[in-house]
């Protein structure tokens, strides 16, 4: 598989689970836009050394996971593009902040150490709740939601379009990539000499095809307005959601819940 | 019903792509726009929708085609295009086919009842909230004619409506083709198809009309036919056979 | 280049959120004005293109490596910057919705990071000076494109490292002292911003060849029309002042992050070798100590009394053991939970 196919692959893959059935793909997706946007802020929120107090922000990701019946390990393959700068930029840290936190077993934690753990928590902790969002929304409610939160038109009229075309395109490279590879077979990437003609090629054909998209659009009368599908309109289930997890984030973000059960134990 | 009076066409100062073609279409008439590539097919057709401007004078339903038009003829006329990627430019087919008639005006109640009905004459109502690119090609081709016939068209147009389908998925739409009862223009390179769906063919060469008249006769013209680079359909291929044997 | 949301606090991503919905606003504006609804296909189809184009691998030749195309440039020399952006954002959003590169809340600093800088100062101060022949009007057309092909890219990758070292540092994240990590970032797009530049010219070339007519200001006949060389500068320059003077006042009264990395850790020596003196630079100043109450009274998070506090071994401990009960509890849950959903799909 080249990149592109790759990419196609997990664009379905997308596709697939956001026509999913669970619960949590019932719920408007307003509110779920609208949790997840606080709960990934409330994570960001927390302070560099306070890792135990963000633990159990953990329980957002875990109930989802639990209910829609997704997979982590679905979710922990899409850390691979931000997570590796994350670390990079982490891991300077141990060796910046060298204060000795706590000495455990005789080890010394510094401030360090926490610090970068926090930081790899956070990231996965973001990135699990804007998969869970788009593994359980499709993405013309996203855009109706979008609309509800008054983004201009034109920016979610561009993301639907786009949205159909990038399957589109991406076929098309993958297409050209293994023809250019099945006559130089040695070669890892496009070589010098047709930098500017391969994506040039799908460059022209594509404002061709824009051309041709814009004759359609006319033709059926576009005046400067889209329809989508309805986004189901904000329920009492929806309602009850959002103030749970709101008031659970709450909770969580001002009480070091981890720390207060451990200190029931430990006296 | 469409009339086209010594209309011609060029792109800035090449050879003229439409020279002077006249022709007159009746209501309910299936006709078949055929030629070698660069005949012109997609020009006239471009030209009837008022996507180009042309010389010469075009009606359709006794309304002229010009830029005032535009809105009233683009109601009566439905285009098919040859690339069911271009025409389908929503994620999933059920927002495709709601486009036309709610930017027409219609509620959307109306709409939902129209595109029901569609879906069902088509026999794809399972397609209905499927995305648009993962159709396959025969899906697809089917979709594109259930998004324009959601506007009731009273004239289709189509554009090689049969290229890159299967036997079975060009059988499908040669049955639909035939149970609508709109006015057809059909271009393709098909003849078999044209043969089974229209029953006048108007061929066109360099721009010219070279020959309009019925179906059987102008396919059946081996020699105008290779003249204009086309090829006698198999069924007659077959005839012919039979007869020297 | 992306961010994710980890790298910014919630005030910067905001505040980045806020200036690339203010770019966005004005980008709208214009095109409306345009009136050219022909664009919005051609917007959408460029960005699907510029996604399917960054799949791409180019080797580089002389190196074992491949380089990509970030398409700032590409679509504000092919749309206009205004359409460029628009079409950029939506790049990014697709790659931040589908593929979670970038975050939902790092969707302001990227947009900020990689379009605006590609797409306005690429084309302000590079493209359409160049291609108006205003500077390096001696030479042909062809070597213009790649002359500001090159640069544009440079300059705006060199401003996104930047902006991306700036937000990281003043969102508090990292220890790295903001000398040593902009002396790390700003080489290495360097060379990024050259090969993305070298594909660019390649690609713009291209069109150039084929067809002329869809590049912008190339051939344009009115040669005086739009703003003239030093104005661009001059704008720019007061844009650059403002952008500068909000963020370091923005800095300012929020210490924790600038002042960690200008000051460094008083260990490494590095407030020393820097020569500055925290005492007498700003923290201690009568601004900074109001801004820093007027932080503290509305800050979303009070500071933690861990650092040097004599209970922490304590809180550790108790923190550890509570961890280790609930992730017992949570396994344990999530068991019982599966054996609750295959008794379920059995029944039915």
């Amino acid at each position: 598989m080249n990149k592109a196919e790759k990419a196609l692959y997990e664009l379905n893959e997308m596709d697939e689970l956001a026509n999913g059935n669970s619960l949590i793909h019932h719920f408007s997706a307003l509110i779920k836009l609208l949790v997840t946007i606080i709960y990934i802020l409330t994570v960001m929120s927390f302070d560099r050394y306070n890792l135990s107090g963000l633990i159990i922000m953990a329980i957002y990701p875990y109930v989802l996971f639990q209910i829609s019946g997704l997979s982590f390990t679905g979710c922990l393959y899409k850390l691979r593009f931000v997570l590796p700068l994350v670390l990079a930029i982490g891991i300077f840290n141990p060796l910046f902040d060298r204060h000795v936190f706590v000495v455990l077993a005789g080890i010394p934690v510094t401030y360090g150490w926490i610090s970068f753990f926090t930081i790899a928590v956070k990231g996965i902790l973001a990135i699990s709740a804007s998969y869970l969002l788009m593994a359980t929304t499709k993405i013309d409610a996203i855009c109706k939601a979008m609309r509800k939160l008054h983004i201009p038109s034109i920016i979610t009229i561009l993301l639907l379009l786009t949205y159909r075309y990038v399957s589109l395109m991406v076929e098309e490279v993958s297409v050209m990539t293994n023809a250019y590879h099945l006559r130089a077979p040695d070669q890892k990437g496009i070589h010098y000499t047709a930098w500017g003609s391969f994506l040039g090629q799908l460059l022209l054909r594509s404002m061709d095809r824009a051309k041709e998209l814009y004759n359609a659009m006319m033709l059926r009368g576009y005046q400067g307005e889209f329809y989508y599908v309805d986004d189901q309109p904000v329920g009492l289930k929806d309602i009850m959601y959002f103030l749970i997890w709101i008031i659970l984030f709450w909770l969580c973000r001002s009480v070091n819940v981890v720390q207060w059960i451990g200190s029931m134990f430990v006296r | 019903m469409i009339e086209f009076k010594e209309v011609s066409f060029q792109y800035s100062s090449e050879r003229k792509v439409i020279d002077h073609v006249s022709f007159h279409i009746e209501k309910g008439e299936s006709v078949g726009l055929i030629g070698a590539n660069g005949a012109g097919k997609s020009t006239v057709m471009k030209l009837l929708l008022g996507l180009l401007e042309g010389e010469g004078e075009i009606r359709i339903s006794d309304i002229p085609v010009n830029r005032k038009n535009l809105s009233a003829i683009r109601k009566i006329c439905g285009f098919v295009l040859q690339n069911a990627d271009d025409q389908m430019f929503m994620p999933t087919v059920y927002e495709d086919m709601i486009f036309g008639p709610r930017n027409y005006g219609l509620s959307k109640e109306e709409t939902e009842k129209k595109i029901d009905e569609i879906l069902r004459l088509l026999d794809i109502q399972d397609l209905k909230h499927r995305y648009n690119h993962k159709l396959s090609g025969g899906e697809k081709r089917m979709t594109a004619i259930a998004t324009v016939l959601a506007m009731e068209p009273q004239i289709l147009l189509m554009d090689e409506p049969t290229a890159a389908l299967d036997p079975y998925n060009r059988r499908m739409v040669i049955n639909i083709i035939n149970k609508l009862p709109q006015t057809k223009i059909i271009t393709s390179h098909d003849l078999d198809m044209i043969l089974d769906t229209c029953d006048r063919v108007i061929l066109l060469g360099n721009g010219k009309i070279v020959a309009d008249g019925k179906c059987q006769d102008i396919l059946s013209n081996q020699k105008l036919l290779e003249e204009n680079r086309l090829e006698l359909p198999l069924s007659f291929m077959y005839q012919k056979e039979k007869e020297l044997l | 280049m992306h961010m994710a949301d980890v790298l910014l606090s919630p005030t910067v991503a905001t505040t980045m959120y806020a200036a690339s919905t203010a770019a966005a606003g004005v980008s709208i504006y214009r095109l409306k004005k345009e009136n050219n609804p022909e664009k919005i296909p051609v917007m959408a189809v460029s960005a699907a293109l510029v996604f399917a184009g960054q799949m791409i691998n180019y080797t580089i030749p002389g190196t074992g490596s491949s380089g990509h195309i970030c398409g700032g440039m590409l679509l504000s020399a092919l749309l206009g910057p205004e359409a460029g952006f628009l079409s950029m954002i939506t790049v990014l959003m697709i790659q931040c919705l589908f593929f979670a590169d970038g975050g939902l809340m790092a969707l302001g600093a990227n947009i900020w990071n990689m379009a605006f800088y590609g797409c306005f100062l690429g084309y302000y101060l590079i493209w359409r000076p160049i291609m108006k022949g205003k500077i390096f009007g001696n030479l042909d057309t062809g070597k213009r494109i790649v002359l500001a092909s090159i640069l544009g890219s440079i300059i705006s990758l060199q401003c996104g490292a930047f902006s991306v070292v700036l937000e990281t540092t003043m969102s508090g994240i990292t220890n790295l002292p903001f000398g040593v990590f902009a002396g790390l970032m700003l080489p290495i797009h360097l060379a990024i911003g050259l090969v993305e530049g070298l594909i660019t010219a390649a690609i713009l070339t291209f069109v150039y060849q084929a067809r002329p007519e869809l590049l912008m200001d190339v051939n344009s006949s009115e040669k005086e029309s739009g703003m003239s060389l030093k104005k661009t500068l001059g704008i720019l320059t007061v844009i650059t002042l403002l952008v500068g003077g909000g963020l370091s006042l923005y800095a300012s009264s929020n210490p924790d992050g600038l002042e960690w990395a200008l000051f460094g850790n008083a260990e490494e020596g590095y407030a020393e070798n820097m020569g500055f003196d925290e005492e007498d630079y700003g923290v201690a100043s009568a601004m900074a100590d109001s801004a820093a109450q007027i932080q503290e009274s509305t800050s979303f998070l009070p500071d933690y009394a861990f650092k040097n506090s004599d209970s922490a071994a304590g809180t550790t401990v108790s923190g550890i053991v509570g961890s280790a009960i609930v992730a017992c509890f949570a396994v344990l849950l999530s068991v019982v939970l599966k054996l609750f959903r295959n008794k379920s799909a059995q029944s039915m």
